[in-house]
This record gives structure tokens, C-alpha cells and sequence, in this order.
């Protein structure tokens, strides 16, 4: 994966098979944000105005915890959409489209972010 | 009485490419017994000389430079247009020669497989390519500034279509084509190939020895051998694979435009929103009209197959109605995009009346000629079963004759090849635009952008930000935010003072050494490896905060979690 421009580190690239339970395809985890939330209530975010989407539970044994995301990533695109600037509900469709039996995310980590934070103070 | 549109029976035949001699001077190709599409490309053809001879007297009358940037690049444009129609015609021509002299030879076959859709307009929207300058040169926004004059080529097939013109230096984040580009022929196995060139605004001569130095700091900061290897790979770039549109410039003497990067996108980049494409990248530092090309493109290539905006079929019908075994109503039917419509009659196809059954055509739809109903004396039926949950709905329907209900089969049998050739196109009808006369370029929203993340409100001014950043609660601002170092030229305050809210203001008293304006975000990621408080790029909030923020209706209070 390409780093963002001034990262070293790269984003991560999640792949996630969908699930069939009955009806519905599932991922197997839970989001959090969106630009229409209150995003100081964010408890995975280094930055309280962050008002991007988060994963906030990962199911185990589900099809994102076996893809490798993480409780706490940020995703900024899911299949090359972006995520940055969208409603809680629009992430929510867009991660949950019946047409699309795989998705890729593309999301970056809290170890990340903090060392982002720890080079502009030093 | 059934009818059927038979442009869509059409295939798109391409015989063995051939290179052409680029001949100087006038020139025309004799064609006997043109067919109407030859006559077209002749009178496109000849357009076009008349364009390009237009060209060259403007070229040869301008006297600055970014009217001689415009009229090279409409030459340039010119002669790849003359060069792909001739090369068009004469395929043509072989084609039809071809075909004169096999027909003594054919033997009668099956007719051929079903054939594919001529027609959809794939045309990228809204064009965005993202640069990725040094912080060095970005921010601190030292010494000349040197401006390029970029544009986009896109070729499909023989056509080529070209954008603005766009003078780039290096407070723009990211190149943005506004004009939409339009081809309304192509086949699902379409390529459509993007290449940009550019061209620096400032004469060649004075870069010279700037390239020299940046090359030197390429070929060490990769490291020797790889640097080496970088090099090379990127000096042959010209030659590997096909050549670029774009003919050499001629000796009429003017700015030279070059290739800088190039690529083909293809059925399966057709999506009805925004991506991000892979750039190749063509060009490298030593070249004078190279610019830091961050090696993607955003676009959103729309694509609207024929079958689903023109009716491909219609007819008069009879409908078995839902659960009357005896009572089958007229109808006339219309085979449009996925479905099957049944209007009472013909002319409500047009004047927007709600049909009397509308029945969904998909690719999981089966259709079957039927023997159903035989015995009822009703002979021609067909029927389509559609699964909808558990349940499987059938409807039955009666043509007119032997032969009607072979013609709708037909075309049930082409729209299903259709579907699986254009797949994702023949889910919902893509929205595309007219393109619109060309406007000055403006700074909008964009979706898709690299630079995203870190997006301001408002864009371009570094006092209101922390305008904003004063008007937060308190709480927030007990240590002026590490980034203010950069402004200041002091070192960020390392602990809190005990007075808080004093703190910050003396700081953004001092003027602001940025007076730009930002077309897009401030790209603010800083780089991880500069160790002085001085170079490191601001990282701003990540959203407006709340009092400009997008929500209108007031602060939102929840923070809602869902389960996908």
C-alpha cells in the first residue's frame, strides 16, 4: 500500500468477505461517527473533532476480525469511497451494499495516529 | 406488429492496426462507394487540416508564452486527431476489401453468437489529479515560482478528446479538469487511455540547472544501485509499451509539450461515484516540464449502455392477468433497460403514463418459450420467472405469431448477453452529463481526495482557522497547538503556563507569512522524519469544529454506534 504524501508509515488495506446469515451479508463489526455525531463521545479517537468513522466493536470470529481490522481503526475509504466526510447512516449503506459481496477498506491505526501526534511536539 | 431497433445488432469490427507515415502538407484518401460512417470521418478528417492549418498561423503569430502554450497544444491535438481518423479509415477500407474478396470463399454457418452493444459514453467527470510537492517548496513558498501548463488527453477508439488547458505551480494541491468529456460509441471492452502533458510556462533554457541538482538528489536518496535502476527504468519509459498520442512537436518552433503520465482505464473502473485510479508515470526530474505527480488520478467514469436507455424491443403482447386464468389483456410492450413494460397502449410509452404491468428482467430471470396454456389454445406464449425472496412469480405472455415470438426472444437473449458483458453498468442507470461549456476552474467539494482527511473550513485562510481554534472551549486551549511553532519560529511551548488562557494570543498577533489561496485542502500530514519544530507542516483539525459546521440544526448530541 502507498503511503499517504509526508507519511512513513502506510495505511492498511482490510479485505473483508461478507458473511450470509439468511437474508443479509454481514462483516461482523460495529461503526461509530460520521459527520452528523457528536464525535467528542469517540473514544477511539486521538483528536475530539474528529468526526470520521470508526470501528467500535469487531465480532469474534467474524469475517472482519478474520480480514485482521481492529476495534478503534479509522476508515477513510471503503471501496475506493470515501469515508472522511459522510454521515453516520451513508458509511452505514455504503458498507452494507447487497451487490457487494467483498469490501475493501482502507484504514489507519491508533499506533499510527500517535506517532503522528508525538513528532509534531518533538 | 413487433419492431426492433437494429443498431444494437451492430458489431463493432476492428481490423489489424496499421502504422501510418505522418505526411507534411495536404493529403486526402480516395475512397470509392463510402458508406455514411466513411463520409463522417472524412468530413472529420478534413475539419481537422483546416483546424491544424489554423494552428500553425496562430502559433507562428503569437507573442507570449501562454498564447503559444494554448495554440501548440491545439496542434498537437490536431495532428493526433488526423493521424487516428486516417488510421480509422484505413482499417475501414481493409475491412470492406477483406470482405469483398472472403465472401467466394464462405460457407454457410450458424448464424453468430449474440453481439454486443455498440454505444455508451463513458466520460470521466469532475478530474482530479493529486501533486505531491515538498513541504519545502509548499509551505515555505521560497524563491521562483515555476508554472507549467498542463492538459488531459483521453483516447477511445479514434476519438480524442482533450481538456482545458490548466497553469499549475506549487500552491495548488491538486490538478482539477472541470470540463466532462463525452464518446458516445464504444464496445464493453472499451480502453480508454488518459495521458497528461505538460509544458513549462517559463522558457526551457532557464531550468537548466535545477534539473541537474534534483537528479543528483534522486539518484542518492534511493540509494545507489536502486537509484540507478529508478533511472533507467524511468529513461525507457518512452519507449516500453504503446507510444503516446501525442505526435513530437513540429519544427514550427515553439513550447514543448511532454508526456508526463498515462493511464488506461477499462470496463471494470466504471462506477457511479468517485475513484482513485493508478497513474504510470512517464517522466522524471531531469525533464524540464516535470512536475511531483503524487500517482493517482480521481475520476468518476460513468458509463450508459444503449440497452438501458433505448427501448430494444417492443410489440403488441397479450398478459395473463395475476390469478384470472381466462382473462388476458392487451397490451404493448416495451423492452427498455432491466425491465418489461406493458402499457395499455402504444402511445402511453411516451407520454409517461404508468404502465399496466412492469416486469423485472435480470440477470437471475429465466425466460422460456412456453408450451404453457397450449392446451387453452393460446400457441406463441412465452413466460419470465423472477424470484423474489422465496417466492418465484411467473408471468405468462402471448405474441402475435411464430415469428414475433422468435423476434422477442431474440432480444430477451441479447439483453441478457448485454447484462453480462457491461455487468456492473446494467444495475442502474449512471448519471451522465451534457458537457457544459468550459468555466474558469473553482474550488469544490470533492469526494475521493488522498488529501481528504484533513479539509478545512473555510479553505484558504490561516487566521480563521485559528480564529476558530479561539472560539473552542477553553479547556481545549491551554497550550497553544504544537503546529503555531511554525508560524512563530519559536520553539511550541513545552508545558502549560499557569496562566492558560493567556497564552495563545501573543503568538497570532504576528503576521501570517501566507497569503495564498488554497484551491483544496491544506495537504497536513506531517512528515514523520523532520526532526526541527520548524519544518513540520500544521496538522489541523480534523473538521470544522461545531460552530461552522455542517449541521445546521444545531450541535449534534449522539454518538450513534451500528452493527454491519
Amino acid at each position: 500500500p502507498t503511503p499517504l504524501p509526508g507519511q512513513d508509515v502506510a495505511p492498511q488495506r482490510v479485505e473483508i468477505h461478507k458473511l450470509r446469515q439468511g437474508e443479509n451479508l454481514i462483516l461482523g463489526f460495529s461503526i461509530g461517527g460520521g459527520i452528523d455525531q457528536d464525535p467528542s463521545q469517540n473514544p477511539f479517537s486521538e483528536d475530539k473533532t474528529d468526526k470520521g468513522i470508526y470501528v467500535t466493536r469487531v465480532s469474534e470470529g467474524g469475517p472482519a476480525e478474520i480480514a485482521g481490522l481492529q476495534i478503534g481503526d479509522k476508515i477513510m475509504q471503503v471501496n475506493g469511497w470515501d469515508m472522511t466526510m459522510v454521515t453516520h447512516d451513508q458509511a452505514r449503506k455504503r458498507l452494507t451494499k447487497r451487490s457487494e459481496e467483498v469490501v475493501r477498506l482502507l484504514v489507519t491505526r491508533q499506533s499510527l495516529q500517535k506517532a503522528v501526534q508525538q513528532s509534531m511536539l518533538s | 406488429m413487433f419492431s426492433r431497433n437494429h443498431r444494437s445488432r451492430v458489431t463493432v469490427a476492428r481490423g489489424s492496426a496499421l502504422e501510418m507515415e505522418f505526411k507534411r502538407g495536404r493529403f486526402r484518401l480516395s475512397l470509392f462507394s463510402d458508406p455514411p460512417e466513411d463520409t463522417e470521418l472524412q468530413r472529420k478528417l478534413d475539419h481537422e487540416i483546416r483546424m491544424r492549418e489554423g494552428a500553425c498561423k496562430l502559433l507562428a503569430a503569437c507573442s507570449q508564452r501562454e498564447q503559444a502554450l494554448e495554440a501548440t497544444k491545439s496542434l498537437l491535438v490536431c495532428n493526433s486527431r488526423i493521424l487516428s481518423y486516417m488510421g480509422e479509415l484505413q482499417r475501414r477500407k481493409e475491412a470492406q476489401v477483406l470482405e469483398k474478396t472472403e465472401a467466394k470463399a464462405r460457407t454457410f454457418t450458424q448464424p453468430p453468437a449474440p453481439s454486443q452493444h455498440l454505444f455508451l459514453p463513458p466520460c470521466p467527470l469532475d478530474l482530479r489529479i493529486p501533486l505531491m510537492w515538498k513541504d519545502t517548496e509548499y509551505f515555505k513558498n521560497k524563491g521562483d515560482l515555476h508554472r507549467w501548463a498542463v492538459f488531459l488527453l483521453l483516447q477511445l477508439g479514434e476519438h480524442i478528446q482533450d481538456t482545458e488547458m490548466i497553469l499549475v505551480d506549487r500552491t495548488l494541491t491538486d490538478i482539477s479538469f472541470q470540463s466532462n468529456v463525452l464518446f458516445t460509441e464504444a464496445g464493453p471492452d472499451f480502453e480508454l487511455r488518459l495521458e497528461l502533458y505538460g509544458a513549462c510556462v517559463e522558457e526551457e533554457g532557464a531550468l537548466t540547472g535545477a534539473p541537474k541538482r534534483l537528479a543528483t538528489k534522486l539518484s542518492s536518496s534511493l540509494g545507489r544501485s536502486s537509484g540507478r535502476r529508478a533511472r533507467a527504468s524511468l529513461d525507457s519509459a518512452g519507449g516500453s509499451g504503446s507510444s503516446p498520442i501525442l505526435l513530437p512537436t513540429p519544427a514550427v518552433g515553439g513550447p514543448r509539450y511532454h508526456l508526463l503520465a498515462h493511464t488506461t482505464l477499462t470496463l471494470a473502473a466504471v462506477q457511479d461515484g468517485f475513484r482513485t485510479h493508478d497513474l504510470t508515470l512517464a517522466s522524471h526530474e531531469e525533464n524540464p516540464a516535470w512536475l511531483p505527480l503524487y500517482g493517482s488520478v480521481c475520476c468518476r467514469l460513468a458509463a450508459q449502455p444503449l440497452c438501458m436507455t433505448q427501448p430494444t424491443a417492443s410489440g403488441t403482447l397479450r398478459v395473463q392477468q395475476a390469478g384470472e386464468m381466462q382473462n388476458w389483456a392487451r397490451v404493448h410492450g416495451v423492452l427498455k433497460g432491466t425491465n418489461l413494460f406493458c402499457y395499455r397502449r402504444p402511445e402511453d410509452a411516451n407520454t409517461g403514463e404508468e404502465p399496466l404491468i412492469t416486469i423485472a428482467i435480470n440477470k437471475e430471470t429465466r425466460v422460456r418459450a412456453g408450451e404453457l396454456d397450449q392446451a387453452q389454445g393460446r400457441p406463441f406464449t412465452l413466460s419470465i420467472s423472477n424470484q423474489y425472496g422465496d417466492d418465484e412469480v411467473t408471468h405468462t405472455l402471448q405474441t402475435e405469431s411464430r415469428e414475433a415470438l422468435q423476434s422477442w426472444m431474440e432480444a430477451l437473449w441479447q439483453l441478457f448477453f448485454d447484462m453480462s458483458q457491461w455487468k456492473q453498468c446494467c444495475d442502474e442507470i449512471m448519471k451522465i452529463e451534457t458537457p457544459t461549456p468550459r468555466k474558469p476552474p473553482q474550488a469544490l467539494a470533492k469526494q475521493g481526495s488522498l488529501y481528504h482527511e484533513m479539509a478545512i473550513e473555510p479553505l484558504d485562510d490561516i487566521a480563521a482557522v485559528t480564529d476558530i481554534l479561539t472560539q473552542r472551549e477553553g479547556s481545549r486551549l491551554e497550550t497553544p497547538p504544537p503546529w503555531l511553532a511554525m508560524f512563530t519560529d519559536q520553539p511550541a511551548l513545552p508545558n502549560p503556563c499557569s496562566a492558560a488562557s493567556v497564552a495563545p494570543t501573543p503568538a497570532w498577533t504576528q503576521p501570517l507569512p501566507w497569503g495564498r489561496p488554497r484551491t483544496f485542502s491544506l495537504d497536513a500530514i506531517p512528515p514523520v522524519h523532520s526532526p526541527r519544530a520548524r519544518s513540520v507542516a500544521p496538522l489541523p483539525p480534523q473538521r470544522s469544529p461545531r460552530t461552522r459546521g455542517f449541521c445546521s440544526k444545531g450541535q449534534p448530541r449522539t454518538w450513534l454506534q451500528s452493527p454491519v
